[in-house]
C-alpha cells in the first residue's frame, strides 16, 4: 500500500480526514466520527437547492482534472427536465503512476459514499453508480461493503433518512482501457458500448448515462462534499486558493521516495515535491512531471508555481491525476517525453482525427528526436501540429496529449535542439545516438 | 467508321482541351453542398497512410451509423443480408491485427472472421436470460461468455447479437475494444505467447519512467 506523506500540520485534512481508522468499512466507527452528518443536514436543514448553493458557494471544483465547478455541474441536472438522474462516481484512476483515488475509496469509503448520497440528493437521483476500476481490488470489496452497511443502516435504500427519497448504489467495475476514465467514455462502458467519448455539449448533465441527465462526479471531488455541508461553504472557501478552494490529493515520486499527501489548492510546487524530498543530495531536480501521461515537464525555475488548475495550466501542465514525478539531472527531457506521448498515443481511442493520427504523429517527432533522425523542419511540425490538434480535439485527451511536447519545446529548448540539430543527448540516455564525452550516466 | 479520318480522335482530343482549360472547382465540403445526383451512392474505399497501412482503425462507428447495417469489417455476413465490405477480407484482417496487437499484443485470428465453429450455444442462452436479454448490459454478457467459452466465440456473440436486438457492429465493436475481452482460443499458444510478449501501455509507461528517472527510479 501506498504511504501517506507526513504534511505540515497547517494543511487541513478534508479528504483525508477519517483515512487513518482501523477498519474504513466500520459503518458505527465512521458515524462516530462523524460521517454521514453531513447527509443528515443535507436531509433535514438544507433540501435539495440550498445543498447545491452550498456546494456552489463553497468554490468546489472537480478533482478529476478538469475543474469544473461543481455547484454548477449538479444545478445543470438538477435543471433538466426529466423523471430519471444518475449519479456516476468516476473512480477509475486511469494514471497507472497515481494512486490517490484508489487510496481514497480504500481508506475513506463512507465519505464518499456520503458524498454521492448527497449529489443524488440534490439533484434528484435515485441511482448512484460507483465506477471503479476492476483491478483494484481492495477498493471494490471496501465500497462493496460500506455501501451494504450504509444502506442497511438506512442512509441509502428506501426512504434516506426519512426523506421519502429511495436512492439505490451499486458498485460497478470497469476495465480494459485508459480511456474509460474520461466521463463520457466512462457513461458509454456503463451503458455496454465500445468506450470512445462523445461530442459535448450535450454534457452529461444534460444527457449523459442512457441518455438521462447525469452528474459524474470524481471520487475526491465527491469525497469533500459531506465535509462542506457539515462546515459551511465559508470554512471551504477558506482554505487553499481563491480561485481553486480545498484540497486535493497528490501522488508524489522522486528519487528519495514516492506517497500520497492531502495539499491546499494554490500549494507551491517546491513544497509539494519537498514532501518526498526533491531530487536529493548529490543530484539536482532537473523537471517535474505535473499531471499524468499527459501531464507537463517543468523546470526547476517553475517550482513557484502554485498548484492550481489556472496556474499549471498557464505553466504548460494540468493537475489531471495529482501526479508529480520528480526527475534528477540523470533524465533526459526528450526521452521522458517521447515515454509519455507514447502512452497516450497508445490509448487515444482511434474515433477521430487528431486522437488516431495526430498523437501518432506527434510521437513520430519524439521518435525522431530521441534517435537522431530529427528533421530541421521538426520544431514547427511540432508547433503546428500541437495546434492543429489542440483546435480540433473531439475529446480532453488528445489537447492534453500536446503537453509533453510542448512543455519540454517551451522550457527546455537547448536540450532538444541538442538532440534535433546535433543529434547527441546531453544526459546521454537517448540511444543510438552518441553521449557526448564527459557525460555521466 | 467516321467519314473523314481522324475525326474521333479530333472530337475526343476537344473533349480533352475543354476540360482541361475549364476552371477546376474545388468545392468547400462540407461547408458548401456538393452538387450529385440523388441517386449517387458513391463507392466506399478505404485509404492507406503513407507508411502503407490502412488509415481504419476497426472502430465500428461507420458501421453503427449505418442505417441499414451494410457496412461490416471484414468479410462476413453478419444478417444474411447484402454487405457493403469495405475492401477484401484480407485488408481488414492485417488492420485489424495492428489494432488488437496495440491494445493487447493479442492478433485477432482470422478465424474470427471466417464463417464461424458451431458451438454449444446453451451457455450463451443462459447467460442472455439472466442478463434479461438486455443490451445496456452488454459488457456483464461479454465477461460472462468469455468466462464460460474461454474466450468470444464469433457464434456466441452472433448469438448475442440476436438475442439483445443490438447491432453486431455494436457487439463486436464493444468486444474488440476492451483489453480483458479475446476472441482467441486460450489453449491457442501461438497467441499466449504474442500476449507474454507484449508489453502493454500501461508497463510500457511505469517501466518508462522508472529507467528514465535515473538511479533512484521510482523509489521502489
Ligand atoms: C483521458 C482522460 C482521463 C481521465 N481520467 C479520469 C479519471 O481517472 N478519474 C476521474 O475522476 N476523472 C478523469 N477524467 C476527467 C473526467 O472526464 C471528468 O472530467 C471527471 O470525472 C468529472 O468529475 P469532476 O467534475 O468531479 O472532476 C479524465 C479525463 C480525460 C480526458
Ligand atoms: S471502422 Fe469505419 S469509421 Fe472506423 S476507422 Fe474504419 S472506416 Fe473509419
Ligand atoms: S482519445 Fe480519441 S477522441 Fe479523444
Amino acid at each position: 500500500m501506498t504511504e501517506f506523506l507526513a504534511t505540515p500540520a497547517a494543511w487541513p485534512r478534508i479528504l483525508l480526514e477519517r483515512a487513518d481508522a482501523a477498519d474504513p468499512s466500520d459503518l458505527d466507527a465512521a458515524v462516530a466520527a462523524g460521517a454521514f452528518d453531513g447527509l443528515h443536514k443535507a436531509v433535514r436543514d438544507l433540501g435539495p437547492t440550498a445543498t447545491i448553493a452550498t456546494i456552489a458557494a463553497s468554490g468546489l471544483r472537480g478533482r478529476g482534472g478538469a475543474g469544473f465547478p461543481t455547484g454548477e455541474k449538479w444545478r445543470a441536472c438538477a435543471s433538466q427536465p426529466s423523471t430519471r438522474r444518475f449519479v456516476v462516481v468516476n473512480g477509475y484512476a486511469a494514471d497507472p503512476a497515481s494512486r490517490t483515488d484508489v487510496t481514497l475509496m480504500e481508506r475513506s469509503p463512507y465519505a464518499v459514499i456520503e458524498g454521492a448520497l448527497i449529489a443524488a440528493l440534490a439533484v434528484g437521483a435515485d441511482d448512484v453508480v460507483i465506477a471503479v476500476r476492476a483491478d483494484a481490488r481492495a477498493a471494490v470489496e471496501t465500497l462493496e461493503a460500506a455501501a451494504a452497511a450504509a444502506t442497511a443502516a438506512g442512509f441509502a435504500g428506501d426512504d434516506v433518512l426519512g426523506s421519502g427519497r429511495s436512492i439505490e448504489i451499486a458498485v460497478r467495475t470497469v476495465q480494459g482501457a485508459y480511456m474509460l476514465g474520461e466521463e463520457t467514455v466512462l457513461l458509454r462502458a456503463l451503458e455496454g458500448k465500445r468506450g470512445q467519448p462523445e461530442q459535448r455539449p450535450p454534457y452529461p448533465a444534460v444527457a449523459g448515462l442512457f441518455g438521462e441527465p447525469t452528474v459524474v462526479n470524481n471520487v475526491a471531488t465527491l469525497a469533500a462534499v459531506p465535509w462542506i455541508v457539515r462546515n459551511g461553504p465559508e470554512a471551504f472557501a477558506a482554505v487553499g486558493s481563491d480561485d481553486a478552494p480545498g484540497t486535493a490529493l497528490v501522488h508524489v515520486r522522486g528519487p528519495q521516495g514516492e506517497g500520497i499527501a492531502e495539499v491546499p489548492l494554490g500549494t507551491p510546487l517546491r513544497q509539494i515535491v519537498d514532501l518526498v524530498g526533491g531530487a536529493g543530495t548529490g543530484h539536482s531536480l532537473k523537471a517535474v512531471i505535473v499531471g499524468g501521461p499527459s501531464g507537463g515537464l517543468l523546470p526547476a525555475d517553475a517550482l513557484d508555481t502554485a498548484f492550481g488548475y489556472a496556474s499549471l495550466r498557464a505553466a504548460g501542465a494540468h493537475v489531471g491525476s495529482g501526479s508529480v514525478i520528480v526527475a534528477d539531472e540523470r533524465a533526459c527531457v526528450v526521452d521522458l517525453a517521447r515515454l509519455l506521448t507514447r502512452f497516450c498515443s497508445t490509448e487515444a481511442c482511434g474515433k477521430t482525427i487528431p486522437c488516431r493520427i495526430g498523437t501518432r504523429r506527434l510521437l513520430e517527432v519524439g521518435d525522431r528526436m530521441a534517435e537522431g533522425r530529427s528533421r530541421p523542419t521538426d520544431p514547427g511540425l511540432l508547433d503546428d501540429l500541437s495546434h492543429d490538434i489542440v483546435a480540433s480535439a473531439l475529446c480532453d485527451h488528445e489537447r492534453l496529449a500536446t503537453l509533453p511536447m510542448t512543455s519540454g519545446m517551451r522550457y527546455f529548448r537547448s536540450e532538444l535542439e541538442d538532440h534535433i540539430l546535433r543529434s547527441t543527448c546531453p544526459a546521454g540516455v537517448c540511444r543510438p545516438i552518441a553521449a557526448p564525452s564527459g557525460a555521466a550516466r | 467508321m467516321s467519314s473523314i479520318p481522324g475525326l474521333g480522335i479530333a472530337k475526343g482530343m476537344a473533349l480533352t482541351l475543354r476540360r482541361f482549360f475549364s476552371p477546376k472547382a474545388t468545392i468547400r465540403y462540407p461547408e458548401v453542398p456538393a452538387d450529385v445526383a440523388t441517386k449517387f451512392r458513391g463507392r466506399l474505399q478505404l485509404l492507406y497512410d503513407e507508411h502503407g497501412t490502412l488509415k481504419c482503425e476497426t472502430c465500428f462507428q461507420c458501421a453503427q451509423a449505418c442505417p441499414i447495417e451494410c457496412i461490416d469489417m471484414g468479410g462476413f455476413d453478419t444478417r444474411g443480408r447484402y454487405h457493403v465490405h469495405w475492401g477484401a477480407a484480407e485488408t481488414y484482417g492485417e488492420r485489424r491485427e495492428e489494432s488488437a496487437l496495440r491494445r493487447s499484443g493479442r492478433t485477432v485470428p482470422e478465424a474470427t472472421y471466417r464463417s464461424f465453429d458451431p458451438i454449444d450455444l446453451a451457455a450463451v442462452d443462459a447467460i442472455l436470460d439472466a442478463h434479461e436479454h438486455d443490451p445496456a448490459r452488454m459488457l456483464a454478457i461479454l465477461e460472462d461468455v468469455q468466462e464460460a467459452y474461454g474466450h468470444l466465440p464469433v457464434a456466441a456473440l452472433k448469438r448475442v447479437a440476436h438475442g439483445t436486438g443490438a447491432w453486431y457492429a455494436m457487439v463486436y465493436g464493444t468486444a474488440s475494444y476492451y483489453r480483458h475481452l479475446r476472441f482467441e482460443r486460450p489453449d491457442d499458444a501461438a497467441q499466449a505467447a504474442a500476449v507474454a510478449a507484449h508489453r502493454p501501455a500501461e508497463a510500457d509507461y511505469l517501466a518508462g519512467l522508472t529507467a528514465s528517472l535515473g538511479g533512484g527510479g521510482l523509489g521502489r
